[in-house]
């Protein structure tokens, strides 16, 4: 979208209010940084996205990504955009500075994320599998591999991709069936991975593969996966891109939507097997993939407010310039003063900031080392937002009308780039297993206590706000009460696999929009303070306090279906026998 | 060679702006701010001149008050080398700032001055020509193109009827125009840097300026209101129209 | 009262926005002393000594001022202040050239682009890009003044007979040069005081569809405009470009053809008396400025509307 504006006010709200941005970095140590130059930083990151990114959001719609026989040529301008925003260090913000990187906080880096997710998500996709890359080479390669790859892939001269899923091994990855075989001090790896992101494209110089692999006597199931990285260029002695590497691109998929992003099937070995080296220990590989997984899941769900934020920008400019009401004057006005149209817009509006406030609170956890509050927040930010962001969409294009349906006015594409994103990086339902499973079950219910207590007292602050607060201040509380009969209810079942299974999106879901309004709730009250102190502006704070008013009023109160769904259990699920279909 | 470089806050470009409803000036309350996108080109090519090594050091200066070291960070993200904030409440007009100016030119003695030509705010379009005729230095101004030679400035002028080549000696003002060249985007590494490159403040006293303004805001309204007319079909109505309607044909 | 207005011309004729900045001058009321500064320039004197009102022709024709330097032309006009409670020029890129160092060598303010005055030393003026207009008050002895000149209708420049005077003093700055100037020629008017005006935007597509705007202005007898992005695209010279950073008109009658209408554009040329837009999109901001829209495909209207006049 070319008229994209980052919401720079918003997102220091949330920074200073929420996260306590300067008591983190005082936390973590970082002297120099706070919430002024992150004021800086997010700005400068503004221009670039809607100067450089935004406006080839709609190209790589449009002219999607081709395969030929230099590989896959990415869309035209995409290039230079890389080139922009490598150049422009951007790459390396959050990376430690002893590969070149800038070691500034997580949550920072996920606030400037958000600007290249709401651009140009296909574009941002890129960076986004170099970061799993680099994850994973500093936490388990050794140290050659992190001195000959990490530089480059951390300064964006490289980029990396995740080579995990295969025609027969998606969500199970304990069916890989890609070979590693020793080879002196590589191995070779042969066999064909799908929905490879960025898998090939002319970018940059040399693309680094992490790929999983099976090795001839590995164990069968996920403790015989070893983790590979297989450079699209092998390095001469100097660390330089030289010789072709046995893999290759073959086909790119046609998809519903992210149409810049190429997904490559990717071959390894057809001239004899890819030269690969090994990350940390043989066998240990999806074990090493779940140590980047938090991140990885959270930079999902930040697309999904990405991609909404777009959708909402998009269908609040119409909706101030479709003219279609009529006066007794005969004098006409635009369709933002109907009330569906209204009531739509602050669905949208309260939705993502809703989706913010979680996105940034969820990711200062890691830099607070927070683990148990960090796991447990991961699935509900990549189910959760991603699940209500193909709602916003929707309503993206429904303020559009007839317009929404035709491809031209770009609400359309916001909608189809969104619906992947509860499928990849593990599904809705896998994030919901994952909620309920090892993040409540495994613990006895202990972190998502911790949390509830939390909201607790953050509601009760809500609940002495003076004015319009009454009955968002009920829903809040109700729905806090929800939460905890949810719990409650899920321990009680523990030993019913099939309840629990069946029940988890819907638990995971009133999860979500329990934390969307807790966290507006707090803002309410952090608003109303700032503007008792006279700090602030106050156009702003006083809308904030309307916009957590209305998803308290309007959006919290699902979590009592959502509770409904979940205590009915699994029965009727699972009732039918499969001939029954 | 030293380049000074003076850059202004104002609204942000983007931003639309709003007459207070008694009339007093426009609303600034809590609008956007930012560089002034002429100086935006200015510190853009101080930093070129910088990076083909003709110019040595880039220093940027901003009079107001502490809000607008943002700006003077901004262009040391850019690369400008140092930075002055002239700390001043009052609202300086152009002459006053140009004599404080002038004061800074004496202190640091840079060879050229690279400035915008106006602020999108008063586009006044003449504290440049006025801190020129100040220091006696010749000046330039609605510069789209320039080079520098040894001690000599050579700059070419978008002006009304096409374009003027003038040479300059050295110490000169330049006022850029937009075509200059596109301002570069900060990058991350640089503005880390911005944040322990100097910034120092200085008050008008200690310059030896008096502000004073002989000049008074009377009042602040909106433009007439243009309303929009009708849609016609076709050309033979759109004719018809303009030959019987307003008589234009 | 004596109003000092500096003449706008190439030292063979005079510019008529000199005749606008008059009218603004008349309306501060006084006498009107005229100067002209350049070199071989008497022809000018002659005909600005025929503009009724003007009460004496300063004549200043020396080879210093042949290029209207900023540098020689402000020290002459401080030399000639004396006795003038204000001095007037032409919002022209000469006027906003110079003036400025007359008021800062004069100790006084400037106040740009005034577009009406309200007393001797009162006047209003556009800021924020003509989003807002300024009443402004000046105490300065003497006042300095540019003249937007499409806020004033030009005065007959006829009939009168004022004496002339010639100017001996010499400014010469050795510091700066005249290198070389590359004017546009043609027979058409100027765009700041055309009658009509036919600009084009991004919509022309490039350069030599510009030709279509030419034949329909040569028709019209009329001026060629063009949009800040028809201008960066290329498609033509930076003189043509109107708007906030490019000049500002208000002709007769302005055709904006594949004109978008961004608010910079909007604020060069929204007050022309008549306004007609050709935009294919029926969204344009164009629209919402002009008297006459018509949504449709250029290349299908513009020779059409040609063949029609």
């Amino acid at each position: 979208m070319n008229d994209y504006k980052h919401p720079l006010t918003d997102v220091e709200f949330v920074l200073n209010e929420l996260v306590q941005f300067d008591d983190l970095c005082v936390g973590a140590g970082l002297d120099e940084v706070n919430a002024e130059l992150a004021s800086v930083i997010l700005t400068e990151a503004g221009k670039l996205g809607s100067g450089v990114l935004a406006p080839l959001n709609r190209t790589g719609d449009e002219l999607h990504p081709a395969i030929g026989e230099n590989g896959v040529a990415e869309t035209k301008g995409f290039a230079e955009a890389y080139q922009a925003y490598v150049e422009g260090g951007w790459a390396t913000l959050t990376a430690a500075e002893e590969f070149g990187g800038q070691n500034l906080p997580n949550v920072l880096g996920t606030a400037v994320n958000e600007v290249w997710q709401t651009c140009n998500i296909s574009f941002a996709l890129c960076p986004l599998l170099s970061q799993g890359a680099i994850e994973s080479i500093s936490h388990h390669g050794s140290d050659a591999l992190k001195e000959h790859y990490l530089p480059k892939l951390v300064s964006g001269e490289w980029t990396g991709t995740m080579n995990l899923t295969e025609a027969g091994a998606g969500t199970d990855l304990a069916a890989v069936s890609t070979k590693a075989v020793r080879d002196g001090d590589h191995y070779r790896i042969t066999g064909q991975k799908v929905f490879i992101t960025w898998g090939d494209h002319q970018m940059t110089d040399n693309i680094v593969h992490l790929v999983l692999a099976r090795l001839p006597d590995a164990p069968a199931g996920v403790k015989g996966i070893s983790l590979f990285i297989v450079p699209k260029f092998l390095l001469d002695e100097n660390g330089n891109p030289a010789e072709r590497n046995d893999v290759a691109a073959v086909s790119l998929e046609h998809k519903m939507g992210i149409h810049g992003s190429p997904t490559c099937v990717m071959s390894f070995g057809d001239n004899g097997g890819a030269v690969g080296y090994l990350v940390g220990e043989e066998h240990n590989g999806l074990a090493y993939m779940f140590t980047m997984m938090n991140h990885a899941r959270q930079a999902v769900g930040l697309q999904g407010l990405g991609v909404s934020e777009a959708s909402y920008q998009l269908a609040l400019q119409f909706a101030k310039d479709r003219i279609q009401g009529t006066k007794k004057d005969g004098s006409r006005y635009p369709i933002i003063r109907f009330a569906d149209v209204r009531r739509m817009l602050m669905q949208m509006k309260s939705g993502t900031e809703a989706m913010r406030a979680l996105c940034l609170v969820a990711a200062a956890e890691a830099d607070r080392d927070n683990s148990a509050r960090l796991e447990l927040l991961t699935p509900i930010v990549k189910g959760w937002v991603t699940e209500f962001a193909q709602e916003l969409t929707s309503l993206g294009i429904q303020i559009h009308g007839g317009m929404g349906f035709v491809e031209e006015t770009g609400a359309a594409q916001y909608y189809r780039d969104a619906r992947i994103l509860p499928i990849y990086e593990g599904t809705t339902g896998v994030q919901a297993l994952d909620l309920v499973g090892r993040k409540t079950l495994m613990n006895g219910g202990e972190s998502l206590q911790a949390l509830l207590d939390e909201m607790a007292a953050d509601i009760s602050a809500f609940e002495a706000l003076s004015g319009d607060f009454t009955l968002a201040a009920q829903q809040c509380r109700t729905s806090l009460d929800n939460g905890i009969a949810a719990r409650q209810w899920l321990l009680d079942t523990a030993a019913d696999r099939n309840a629990s299974a069946s029940a988890c999106v819907n638990f995971m879901m009133l999860f979500g929009f329990l934390c969307g309004g807790w966290l507006m709730a707090k803002s309410a009250v952090k608003a109303q303070a700032k503007l008792e102190a006279g700090e602030g502006d106050p156009a702003f704070l006083q809308s904030k306090l309307v916009t957590a008013r209305f998803y308290c009023e309007h959006v919290m109160p699902r979590t009592q279906s959502y509770l409904a769904s979940v205590i009915a259990g699994g029965e009727s699920i699972m009732a039918l026998d499969e001939e029954q279909f | 060679m030293k380049i000074l470089v003076p850059v202004k806050r104002v609204i942000d470009y983007n931003v639309k702006v709003h007459v207070k409803s008694d009339n007093s000036d426009v609303d600034l309350a809590n609008v956007k701010m930012a560089m002034n996108p002429f100086c935006e080109i200015a510190v853009e090519q101080a930093v070129r001149l910088k990076e083909a090594g003709i110019a040595s050091e880039v220093i940027v200066v901003s009079i107001g008050d502490k809000s607008c070291q943002e700006q003077i960070r901004t262009a040391l993200a850019l690369g400008a080398d140092r930075g002055i904030q002239i700390d001043t409440d009052t609202v300086t007009d152009s002459l006053s700032a140009a004599k404080l100016l002038k004061a800074v030119v004496q202190e640091e003695q840079p060879q050229l001055v690279i400035m915008g030509k106006q602020s999108i705010d008063t586009d006044n379009n003449q504290a440049g020509q006025m801190l020129a005729a100040l220091l006696d230095y010749p000046q330039g101004t609605f510069v789209s193109d320039m080079s520098v030679e040894s001690d000599k400035v050579q700059i070419v002028r978008e002006v009304d009827g096409g374009l003027q080549t003038l040479e300059l000696d050295l110490p000169a003002i330049v006022t850029v125009d937009l075509r200059l060249n596109d301002p570069r985007y900060a990058s991350l590494p640089n503005i880390m840097k911005a944040k322990r490159k100097p910034l120092a403040v200085k008050t008008p006293a200690e310059l030896g300026v008096e502000l004073n303004n002989k000049v008074t805001l009377v009042a602040v309204n909106p433009p007439a209101d243009r309303q929009a007319g009708i849609k016609v079909a076709s050309v033979d109505e759109l004719v018809e129209k303009l030959k019987n309607e307003v008589k234009v044909l | 009262m004596t109003i000092l207005v500096i003449a706008e011309h190439d030292n063979a004729e005079l510019k008529p926005a000199t005749l606008n900045t008059l009218a603004a001058a008349q309306q501060i009321g006084g006498d009107i002393e005229l100067l002209v500064a350049g070199f071989n320039c008497q022809a000018v004197a002659d005909s600005a000594a025929g503009i009724p009102g003007v009460t004496k022709v300063l004549l200043a024709d020396n080879a210093a001022y042949e290029h209207e330097l900023a540098e020689n032309i402000s020290k002459l006009i401080v030399a000639l202040v004396s006795g003038h409670s204000h001095i007037l020029a032409s919002a022209t890129t000469n006027g906003k050239n110079y003036l400025p160092r007359v008021a800062a060598l004069l100790d006084v303010n400037q106040l740009s682009d005034v577009i009406a005055i309200e007393s001797a030393d009162t006047f209003q003026r556009p800021i924020y890009a003509g989003n807002a207009i300024a009443t402004v008050k000046t105490d300065d002895v003497v006042k300095l003044l540019t003249i937007r000149g499409t806020a004033f209708d030009a005065v007959v420049d006829t009939g009168g007979s004022a004496a002339i005077e010639t100017v001996s003093e010499v400014c010469d700055n050795g510091n700066v040069r005249f290198i070389k100037e590359e004017l546009a020629k043609s027979d058409r008017p100027e765009l700041t005081t055309a009658g009509v005006i036919v600009a084009g935007g991004r919509g022309m597509g490039n350069a030599e569809n510009f030709d279509m705007l030419y034949e329909l202005a040569d028709k019209l007898g009329g001026a060629v405009g063009a949009s800040r992005a028809a201008v960066d695209a290329g498609f033509v010279p930076n003189d043509l470009q109107i708007g906030q950073t490019g000049k500002v008109v208000a002709p007769d009658l302005y055709i904006a053809v594949g004109i978008s209408g961004a608010i910079q554009h909007l604020a060069g040329m929204k007050d022309s008396k008549v306004i007609v837009a050709i935009n294919k999109d029926e969204e344009a901001p164009i629209f919402s400025v002009a008297d006459y829209g018509l949504v449709a495909d250029l290349f299908d209207a513009l020779p059409e509307l040609s063949t029609q006049i």
